[in-house]
This record gives structure tokens, C-alpha cells and sequence, in this order.
């Protein structure tokens, strides 16, 4: 039996998830991630191309530092791609080395303890990775297409990625072993959500630092050669996507030998990565995990003024309500994964505030700065709208999955479960309602909105945006529970999460194709003025229209996650 | 107290999972004040019919009355008068005992004076008081068994059951938990057990019925089943092998 033969029963599992769910939904899940995909290629592409050609430098010096722009871009997205594959696999590390169920009888087996290693660190890397390189791959397909790569670069390049994605992974399996040698799992698992986040906030302040708009503005630098000089610096020298990064750019020159001697630290690195693993992993797996075993946590942990003030409200609803929106929010509070995530989501509003903040939008011309300012308020309802989708898929998204094994007790009681996703929905719709107004309110302060009418719009399609994203995050996370997860940020990172992601992102688009022509009539009506009740007539089609999709959207996932609590069997 | 009276009705209760038929057209009565057996080998329908009785899975066809009151027209009043204890206490583990009988009382609308005095008097009786501040997560799996248990009797339900009360008990624990048993009987509560511990099933059933294979195979008092096996005098091991073993090769005839 090897290493493969292990992981039997992990991959029967997913088999059985995929072959339970309606062929339907998963051409349509194809169907939307191909378009998603396609999306991103072609107007990355075109992006790039337009970059790559740099025409306002002429035609001299544009295509050189076109190059060296596009260069600079791959080698950003490369790093970030490693360090979000080194997060994911930090997590997935202690999951499947320490939390795994079908540890014990592996462990109890005469299996030998590098085979069982061998097979968690599979498992492992496959979760951490998939996702990641689902998303990344349509940008990096983009940048082979730009670079005019030859059909062999593309034949080549995924032996490439496969050791760049293996070293990340290298890198959280040692941590686990590492840190499971010191510490028994629980006090393991605090250190590894604390290092996650330190791993994590660093990663979104560095790549802020880079700031890559001073990149495509040559205005920054003294002159030109400091400007080249600039773009032609490493990010982190001597590191893993600074190689591939040159290996990449070769390949897609087809400049093979120079690419192969570019790559081969990366794969002399992965390869004595997992041999110096396998080498420790024989050590010291065995202990480790037995360990892991022996000690548990048995302290409510601080902050309890935190949840005794939220939860003081909560004594003025009815009794049912009370208990399981209290038991929600004590659970929640408690769950110490839950709290490196709500870091990650403050770095990252954090970022996007910045990011605003230093828009250029002092340097516009004036005849058009009230149109670029309030088309930029419209654009930026979606956006928050993706950031409340995040932190609707890390915390609401897995509240139901979160019941756990333990729903047999509501399911026994005479409250309905369907009561259960209504009072979920109204205790994290406050919140995700709240922060959504102020990210617009904040964001609009930045922008100085000229008009009230687009002042309010912005209110109301963030209130829209967050209703939605709510009500889908309870309703698809129903459907799709997993009530045998471990954690929350696995569920999140599951097949559900990803349908989720991509539905909040098919209902943004539908708010801003159905407001796509006001917004026109309204930024352009000095200019093109049509009669008043043609304008009339088309903008109520579209308001109604948008508010018959809205209160779809908010129907139908959560009618569907009703259905399904209504019917669910606990195990 | 009328002792006639029926709790518990299972009419031609019948559970598929797809082409296996975990219950076959079960129908059993038991009266109020009974302590009531249901015995079987593995995988013989008792966990299912459980989880039937309790609102937890829906059966194929059939329909289940507690105390008059239909199970799936009028939920809320038939589960309001049962307590459950599970034969797997998966509990939230991120509360504490007290914080979880609040969230019970809660889902069962219990005045939240009285949970707080039950809660404290059960457990005091299973010697967890000292421990009420720690989370369910820290305990072993008799302990969380025990917090189960106490969380099933905050609304003084008319009908307790349990699915395997032995399992993970250590001695004290379980004459407490027998005792308690009795102690419901003797209020003239209703208590509907599964066990595999067939002494445990002896000492306390006033009736049992043994289940195989989806089906009642035996039903009535400890004397009527030794009369059923032609085993008098003989004990409930006896008596259980031998009607079961009998069904068995009646089966391969």
C-alpha cells in the first residue's frame, strides 16, 4: 500500500459529495468559473498587451519598459500567489496532520509513519492549493499569452508551478511538525492562528508597500534610469517567486536553457524540502501526533465582557430567539480560528480605505473631475460589495455547518430549523449591514460626492448588496453544510464557498448591468439629453427590474437552505 | 394517573435509505408510567426508530402520535413532551454546562429560573457542579453523556428517551442514572430506551420489545418474552439470543 492508497477514503468522499449534488449546478458551476476565468484572461490580457507596448513612452522606449512593467507585474502576482498558498497551507497543515478523523485507525494501523505523513502531506497540499491556482491560473495564462509564450512554455510551465506550489506547502508542514512537537494541539492551534495572521497582515502591508501604481507613473522617480533601475530590482532576492518569476519570463521567451537554469534552486529547493521533511516527518510525526492527543483546553477563554455586552440585548426577545442567538455569538467568540480572520478582514479594509485614499483625484481635469468622481462611487458599490462577500464567506457562510453533530438538539426541540437560518440571518445581517455603510460612508467622504442622488444610491445599493450577500451566505451555506468540518476556514475554502463567491459576484454584476443605464442617463444628460419620459420610463424599468432580481436573490437561496434544514437528517 | 394511557403511537412505521428498508411497518404502543425496553442486534432499526420517535428523521410512511398529538402536523407540541438523551452526546462544545442548558431551556421556552435550579440540582447529582464553568469540550464522553442527560429533564418532559444510557457511564453513574430512571417512573413519567446491556434492560423494563432486522420480533414483559423463548426462569441474555436466533434460521427456512 502507498502513500496514494491512503488518501482512498479522503477521495472517495469527494466523489460522493460531487455525485450527490444536480448535474445541472455543476455544468452551470463549470460554466460560471469558465466565464469568470475567461473574463479575467481577456481583460487581463488586454491590459497587459497595452502595458507591455507602453505607447504613451513612444516607440522606442515603451516596448523596453513596457517589458519591464509587465515583468514587475508577473513577479508581484507570483509572490502573491506563494504567500497565499503558504496561509492556506498553514492551515491545512494542522487539519490534516493533527485533526484528521481517519488519524487514529492510521496511526493504530502498522502503517509506517512516513507512508501516513506522505499521505496528510498530499492531502494537504492538494487543499491548500487548488483554489488558489483556480484563481491564479486564468492571470497567469494571461501573462503567457502577452508574453507571445510558444505551445511548449505552456506544456512546461505546469512542472514549473507544481514545485513552486510544493515549497509553501513544504514550508507549513514543517511548522505543524515543528510546532507539534512543542505544544499539545490546542495551545498548537492558538499559535498557528496567531502566526497565521502575523503571516498574512504582513503579506497585504508588503504588498501595500510596493505600491504598484508608482510603477505605471514615471512622474514618482527622479529620472528614467532610476525608474528602470527600479523595475528591474527583485521584490525579495533569492527567493522562490523571484526565481520562477525569471525561470517564467524565459520560458515564455522561449529561451529554454536560460529558463531551466532560472528554475533548477527552485527545484533543488522543493526537492531537498521534501526529502529533509520525509527525514524529519519518520522522527517525529508519531510523537507529535500523540501529543496532539493528550492535552485539552478546559478554560473559558477572555473577552467575556465582549460577549456579555453584545449579548446583554438579546435578553429583551423572545426565549427562543435569545438562546440561539446568544449560543451563536458565545460560540463565535470562543472560536479563537475565528479571530485571526477578523484581523485578516481589518488589514484588508484597512488596505482598500488606503488605497482610495491616495487616488490621484487632485490631478484631474476639472472639466470632467465630477464625472470621474461619482462613475468612481458607482464602481465602488461593487467593490465593497466583494470585500462584505469575503467576510460573508469566512463567517457567515460556515454559521450553519458550525451547528456541527450537535443539531440533533434542535432538530429534537420544537423550534423549526427553519428558525435557526432566520435568526442567524438577522444576527450577522446587523453587522454586515453596518460595515458596509460605513465603507461607503467613509469611502464617500474620500470620493466628495457632488451629487445626493448618487450619494444615496450608494447607500442603498451597499444596503441592497449586503442583504443579498447575506441571505446567499445563510442559504448556500446551508445547502452545502458540512456538519463534520473541523473549522470554519475549511468550510469556507470548500466547494460551497467557491459557489458562494461566485454567486455574490453574479449578483453584483446583475446590480450594475441594471443600473448600468441610469447611471449613464444621469452622468450624461448635460450632454446627450433624450425627452424627459423616455429617460423617465427606462430608469423605473430598471429600478423595478432590479428590485424584482434583488428580492429573488434574496429569496431563493434562502427558501432552498429552508428546504434543506427542513429535510436534513443528522447522522 | 391513568396508566392506560397511550404516550407513544407508531403506526406501519416504515424507514427506506434507498433500496434498504432500515424499518419495515412497525406498529407499537407504549402507555403512560411504562419503562420501556427496545432491544436488537446491530444495525436492527432501534437507533432509527429513535430518531423517528424524536422528530430527528422523517419515517418513509407512518405516522407517530405523543400523547395524542401528531408528530409531524403538530411538532411543536408533540416534541415539547419528550426529553432525549443521544447514544453519541455531540454537544456545542464551546459552552459551558450552564450556558448549554440555557440555550436548552431556550429551544423548549422553559422559564430561565427554572433551568438554572434543575441544571444545578442535576448536576450536583452527577458530581459536575464543580465544574460548570468549563467548557463541554474539556469533558470526557461519560461527562458530556451526563450533561445530555441533564439537559433533556429542564422541561420536565412526559416522555424521556434515551439511545444506549450505559455507554461511556462508569459504575456510580450508572446506578445514578438507573436510579433516576426509576425515580421518573415513579412520577408517572414515561421512559423509552434502547440498550445493549440487556442486565441493564432486566433490572429496569417493565416491558421490552426486541426488534431485528426492521421488525418487532418479540413484545411484552420480562415473563411473556421467557414464555416466548420457552426459556422460564431463564435471563434476558437467554431469552434474547434464543428469539433472535430463532427468527434467524426461521428467516433461512
Amino acid at each position: 500500500m502507498n502513500s496514494f492508497q491512503l488518501l482512498t477514503p479522503a477521495f472517495k468522499k469527494i466523489k460522493r459529495v460531487f455525485s450527490l449534488r444536480s448535474r445541472f449546478v455543476l455544468w452551470l458551476l463549470v460554466g460560471g468559473s469558465l466565464l469568470v476565468s475567461g473574463v479575467i484572461y481577456y481583460g487581463l490580457y488586454r491590459f497587459l498587451d497595452y502595458v507591455g507596448r507602453a505607447p504613451m513612452l513612444g516607440e522606442t522606449i515603451g516596448p523596453l519598459i513596457g517589458g519591464l512593467l509587465v515583468s514587475k507585474l508577473l513577479e508581484m502576482l507570483l509572490l502573491t500567489l506563494f504567500f497565499m498558498v503558504l496561509f492556506s497551507s498553514i492551515i491545512s497543515a494542522l487539519s490534516a496532520f493533527f485533526l484528521n478523523e481517519e488519524l487514529p485507525v492510521l496511526m493504530a494501523s502498522p502503517q509506517p509513519i512516513g507512508r501516513i505523513f506522505r499521505s496528510r502531506f498530499i492531502m494537504m497540499t492538494l487543499e491548500s492549493s487548488w483554489m488558489v491556482i483556480a484563481f491564479f491560473l486564468p492571470a497567469l495564462l494571461a501573462f503567457a499569452t502577452a508574453l507571445k509564450a510558444e505551445p511548449m512554455a505552456y506544456l512546461i510551465y505546469p512542472v514549473y508551478l507544481g514545485f513552486f506550489m510544493l515549497l509553501p506547502n513544504i514550508c507549513g508542514g514543517f511548522f505543524a511538525l515543528l510546532l507539534g512537537t512543542f505544544f499539545p494541539i490546542r495551545q498548537m492551534r492558538k499559535i498557528f492562528q496567531f502566526l497565521s495572521i502575523i503571516v498574512l497582515t504582513s503579506l497585504i502591508f508588503f504588498l501595500r508597500s510596493l505600491e504598484a501604481e508608482k510603477l505605471l507613473n514615471p512622474s514618482y522617480f527622479k529620472d528614467v534610469s532610476q525608474y528602470i533601475l527600479s523595475l528591474q530590482l527583485p521584490l525579495l532576492q533569492f527567493s522562490p517567486s523571484s526565481w520562477l518569476h525569471q525561470a517564467t519570463m524565459q520560458l515564455f521567451r522561449s529561451d529554454y536553457y536560460a529558463s531551466l537554469k532560472e528554475f533548477l534552486p527552485l527545484a533543488a529547493l522543493s526537492i531537498g524540502g521534501l526529502a529533509i521533511l520525509n527525514f524529519f516527518s519518520t522522527r517525529f510525526y508519531r510523537s507529535s501526533w500523540q501529543k496532539s492527543m493528550e492535552a485539552v483546553e478546559n478554560q473559558v477563554l477572555g473577552l467575556e465582557w465582549v460577549r456579555k455586552v453584545i449579548i446583554f440585548p438579546l435578553r429583551f426577545f423572545d426565549n427562543s430567539f435569545r438562546v440561539i442567538a446568544t449560543k451563536e455569538i458565545t460560540t463565535f467568540l470562543r472560536n479563537p480560528a475565528i479571530f485571526s480572520q477578523i484581523f485578516m478582514m481589518s488589514a484588508i479594509v484597512f488596505v482598500y480605505g488606503y488605497n482610495l485614499s491616495i487616488l490621484p483625484l487632485k490631478d484631474l481635469p476639472t472639466l470632467y473631475s465630477g464625472e470621474i468622481n461619482d462613475s468612481l462611487v458607482f464602481l465602488n458599490g461593487p467593490f465593497i460589495g466583494f470585500i462584505l462577500a469575503s467576510i460573508g464567506m469566512r463567517f457567515v457562510y460556515p454559521s450553519i455547518s458550525m451547528e456541527g453533530r450537535a443539531f440533533w438538539a434542535v432538530k429534537s426541540s420544537p423550534v423549526r430549523p427553519g428558525k435557526i437560518l432566520f435568526i442567524k440571518l438577522s444576527i450577522y445581517l446587523i453587522p454586515m449591514f453596518i460595515l458596509g455603510l460605513i465603507l461607503c460612508a467613509v469611502t464617500n467622504s474620500i470620493f466628495k460626492v457632488s451629487s445626493d442622488i448618487l450619494f444615496w444610491m450608494s447607500f442603498i445599493n451597499v444596503g441592497l448588496i449586503s442583504i443579498v450577500i447575506t441571505s446567499l451566505a445563510i442559504g448556500v451555506g446551508t445547502v452545502y453544510a458540512d456538519f463534520d468540518a473541523d473549522s470554519p476556514l475549511k468550510i469556507a475554502g470548500s466547494y460551497g464557498g467557491f459557489i458562494y463567491m461566485i454567486l455574490s459576484g453574479l449578483y453584483i454584476i446583475n446590480l450594475l448591468a441594471l443600473e448600468a443605464y441610469p447611471m449613464y442617463r444621469f452622468f450624461f444628460h448635460r450632454f446627450i439629453p433624450i425627452s424627459r419620459f423616455s429617460a423617465g420610463f427606462l430608469v423605473t424599468l430598471c429600478s423595478l427590474l432590479l428590485l424584482f432580481c434583488t428580492i429573488a436573490w434574496i429569496y431563493i437561496p434562502f427558501r432552498k437552505g429552508l428546504e434543506v434544514i427542513d429535510n436534513y437528517e443528522p447522522e | 394517573m391513568n396508566q392506560n394511557e397511550k404516550v407513544i403511537e407508531f403506526s406501519a412505521i416504515k424507514k427506506q435509505y434507498g433500496n434498504f428498508h432500515a424499518v419495515k411497518g412497525i406498529d407499537l404502543t407504549v402507555h403512560k408510567g411504562e419503562l420501556f425496553g427496545f432491544l436488537g442486534p446491530n444495525g436492527a432499526g432501534k437507533t432509527t426508530m429513535i430518531r423517528i420517535l424524536t422528530g430527528i428523521i422523517k419515517p418513509t410512511s407512518g405516522n407517530v402520535l405523543i400523547k395524542g398529538y401528531d408528530l409531524y402536523k403538530d411538532p411543536d407540541n408533540a416534541k415539547s413532551r419528550i426529553g432525549f438523551v443521544p447514544d453519541r452526546p455531540y454537544l456545542y462544545e464551546k459552552l459551558t454546562p450552564l450556558e448549554y442548558f440555557d440555550f436548552m431551556g431556550g429551544l423548549y421556552n422553559v422559564n430561565k429560573n427554572q433551568v438554572e435550579s434543575k441544571g444545578e440540582e442535576m448536576l450536583k447529582l452527577f458530581d459536575l457542579w464543580d465544574r460548570r464553568n468549563e467548557l463541554i469540550e474539556s469533558f470526557s464522553h461519560g461527562m458530556k453523556q451526563k450533561v445530555a442527560m441533564s439537559a433533556a429533564i429542564l422541561h420536565d418532559p412526559d416522555i424521556f428517551v434515551v439511545d444506549e444510557p450505559t455507554v461511556g457511564l462508569d459504575p456510580k453513574s450508572l446506578k445514578l442514572a438507573k436510579d433516576f430512571f426509576r425515580n421518573l417512573i415513579s412520577q408517572g413519567k414515561t421512559v423509552f430506551l434502547t440498550t445493549h446491556t440487556l442486565s441493564v434492560a432486566q433490572d429496569l423494563c417493565n416491558r421490552i420489545g426486541i426488534i431485528r432486522n426492521g421488525e418487532i420480533v418479540a413484545l411484552g414483559s420480562m415473563s411473556e418474552l421467557q414464555k416466548k423463548a420457552s426459556l422460564p426462569g431463564n435471563d434476558l441474555e437467554s431469552v434474547f439470543l434464543k428469539i433472535t436466533e430463532e427468527e434467524e434460521q426461521e428467516k433461512i427456512i
